[in-house]
């Protein structure tokens, strides 16, 4: 067999079923060796090659698929502009450390370094957004290249492993790969947590802030035990949403920009800060010199460069969530935590000051974001997954939607990349084929990956999605309102193709409300339907997402609607 | 974040040991750019197997963070602080 095939068969050997992919030339030989193998294997199945219709497309698949798995998405594409395409998609992985294989064909070994056609350094051009990358200079090293590749992206941190492999290489003869050995696990051991344990116990406010590092180490339930055995107050990032699952009766939000009152309160006052699986990034810290001021901190992370990095630690521990977590619980279960009162407190604090959506019951008045979203979590199944993408609609899911688990909340952090949704909903509807999977998108979001409604078509997948239309750029026009003295600049979108008949051209059925009363029936024919439906909700276009920390300030200047009437007179159009 | 001199700025010298895979010293470069330092000098000895790269740094941010970012990087074997060791790679 050639190298081509050899990949093929080392994927199906590590358990990889669906790659997600674009062809072009020097990646035709993995492409021949698919379609070779789809014909002489038709019963014992074959690797599913998903077809996207951008490489974007392709890599941000290939991560929702990650994402709502946690197994290695793999992405593929042809040298040049496939492999230019990809970046942007590789990048969101590598920001939110999701495990990809990448995998592109490149021009011949001996035309590399001519400017050959579709000729670019690839391996130049990813250093900065991967976990590693490869460039196959023989087929020889293909085969441990693979293997450590597969390995790596998965470990650890997980992140992204690109392999740039030539044509020629592509093509030579290697024997068939040896039986898969799985390696053993890695040792799963607490570092000494007594100094942690110490502090905790001194304690009067503790509190927990977790992050996407939970699920990333399938963490969750060692995560809900540690919650639930410590009692403590708990925050989370953007990228944690879902730790807690929907019964913690301490959870107080997510912290931050758009965070809620109550967990950016509770931040500032606690004296220490168990941060588990986070690395502090500013969104989630507003200005770092006035956050936690009164806090000692414990910082736990799979990653020790994250520890110290942007905040000195009292306490650092590099680990294994799972069985650090577990030896908490444990020493927790012998003697608790006493924070009753700071536990009431913050009660109090998330019932008077968590996330509130002013509703207008009048069946006639305009749908507002937060409502809709309320309604949305109140009627879709508890195991719903939801693909956001990125503006003032993925903050509204942050805040309003209740979501279980962490894995069934896929939102763009670290990047923050608009277009992100429709193909991470479809990535993730191939992982998850029974559950139901919405892409809540924004209009001007939805038409940086609006061609992957074929993907949809072709694959009939019943991926759902729900365009919040405001006809503008919202979460760019609410600070430019708040924070550009109300001088809108180059975000109007009112002039957006019709995306009821945009859907149907794609052979998906469509429907659009615009008023209160309709957005329980449009929810239900969505959820009722299993296929793929496009639901259009018109919302205003002054919706605003509250609170809002301004970017750089500290996190307790929260500003609400109350800052937008007495500072920013609103334009007399809008009144 | 460009790396100017400061009058806080501190030299180090580094001595890092890396598989010599095709991007190895590239990679070492960017990250030394990124985490806000600039190479003053630069000397490295290709030994077949290992490149032995020795660098002097100028930074004014903590050099144990470059460290670690350096560290991170799957090619690099070990990484030692002017005479001191910096702490052996941890789970990443
Ligand atoms: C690829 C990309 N380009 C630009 C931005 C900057 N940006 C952040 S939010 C936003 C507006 C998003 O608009 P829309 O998708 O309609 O969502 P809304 O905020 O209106 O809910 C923009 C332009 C980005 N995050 N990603």
């Amino acid at each position: 067999m050639n190298a081509a095939h050899h990949i093929l068969e080392t994927l199906q050997r590590n358990g990889i079923d669906t790659v997600f992919g674009y062809p072009g030339g020097c990646i035709m030989p993995l492409y021949d060796a698919l379609a070779a193998r789809d014909m002489a294997r038709e019963a014992a199945g074959n690797i599913q090659h998903v077809l996207c219709r951008h490489e974007q497309g392709c890599a941000l698949a290939a991560d929702g698929y990650a994402r709502a798995s946690g197994r290695i998405g793999v992405c593929i594409a042809t040298s040049g502009p496939g492999a230019t395409n990809l970046i942007t998609g590789v990048a969101n992985a590598h920001r939110d450390s999701i495990p990809l294989l990448v995998i592109t064909g490149q021009v011949p070994t001996t035309l590399i370094g001519t400017d050959a056609f579709q000729e670019t350094d690839v391996l130049g051009m990813a250093l900065g957004i991967v976990k590693h990358s490869y460039l196959v200079t023989s087929a020889e090293e293909l085969p441990q290249i693979l293997d450590d590749a597969l390995s790596l992206a998965q470990s650890g941190r997980p992140g992204p492993v690109w392999l740039d492999i030539p044509k020629d290489i592509l093509l030579t003869e290697l024997p068939a790969p040896g039986p898969t050995l799985t390696p053993p696990a890695a040792p799963k051991t607490s570092p000494d947590v007594s100094a942690a344990l110490a502090l905790l116990r001194q304690a009067n406010k503790p509190l927990l802030y977790s992050g996407g590092g939970v699920s990333l180490a399938s963490a969750e339930d060692a995560f809900r035990r540690f919650a639930a055995v410590s009692g403590l107050p708990n925050v989370v990032t953007l990228k944690g949403i879902g730790n807690p699952g929907l019964a913690n009766p301490d959870y107080l939000g997510m912290l931050g920009m758009h965070g809620s009152r109550a967990a950016n309160k509770a931040v500032d006052q606690c004296d220490v800060l168990l941060v588990i699986g986070a690395r502090l990034d500013d969104r989630a810290t507003g200005q770092l010199q006035t956050f936690a001021p009164h806090a000692r901190l414990i910082h736990l992370d799979a990653d020790a460069a994250e520890l110290g990095k942007l905040k000195t630690a009292d306490i650092a521990l590099p680990c294994e969530l799972n069985a650090t977590l577990d030896s908490l619980s444990e020493a927790l279960e012998a003697s608790p935590l006493r924070i009753e009162p700071w536990r009431q407190q913050c009660r109090n604090g998330f019932i008077t000051q968590g996330f509130h959506a002013a509703q207008n019951d009048e069946p006639h008045a305009p749908i507002t974001g937060t409502a809709f979203v309320r309604e949305l979590s109140r009627l879709t199944p508890d195991d719903a997954i939801i693909a956001c993408d990125v503006g003032q609609h993925q903050m509204w899911i942050a805040q309003h939607y209740e979501f279980g688990h962490p894995r069934h909340h896929l939102s763009s952090g670290g990047l923050g990349t608009m277009g992100f949704g429709l193909p991470a909903a479809i990535g993730a509807q191939f992982a998850r084929p029974g559950q139901t999977v919405i892409n809540v998108t924004g209009d001007g979001s939805f038409m940086m990956n609006a061609q992957e409604l074929a993907t949809i078509r072709r694959y009939k997948l019943p991926v759902k999605l729900i365009i919040l239309d405001n006809q503008c750029l919202g979460m760019v026009r609410q600070q430019q309102e708040l924070f550009y003295g109300n001088r809108e600049s180059e975000i109007n979108l009112d002039d957006n193709p019709d995306f009821v008949a945009l859907a149907r051209a794609f052979d998906i059925p469509a429907l659009s409300i615009h008023r209160v009363d309709q957005i329980q029936r449009g929810i239900g024919t969505l959820l009722a339907y299993n296929k793929a439906i496009v639901l259009h909700v018109a919302i205003a276009r002054e919706d605003n997402v509250w609170p809002i920390v301004k970017p750089g300030a500290s996190n307790i200047e929260m500003l609400d609607e109350s800052y937008r009437t007495n500072n920013h007179p609103i334009k007399e159009r809008i009144a | 974040m460009s790396p100017t001199t400061t009058q806080s700025s501190t030299c180090h010298q580094l001595a890092c040991r890396m598989q010599a895979e095709p991007a190895a010293l590239e990679r070492v470069c960017q990250v030394i750019r990124i985490r806000g330092f600039r190479i003053d000098q630069m000397q490295v000895v290709n030994e077949g197997e290992v490149l032995a790269i020795t660098l002097q740094l100028t930074g004014d941010r903590p050099v144990s963070m470059l460290c670690s970012q350096i560290e991170k990087l799957h090619s690099v074997l070990t990484l030692t602080l002017a005479g001191q060791q910096a702490p052996a790679r941890q789970t990443a």
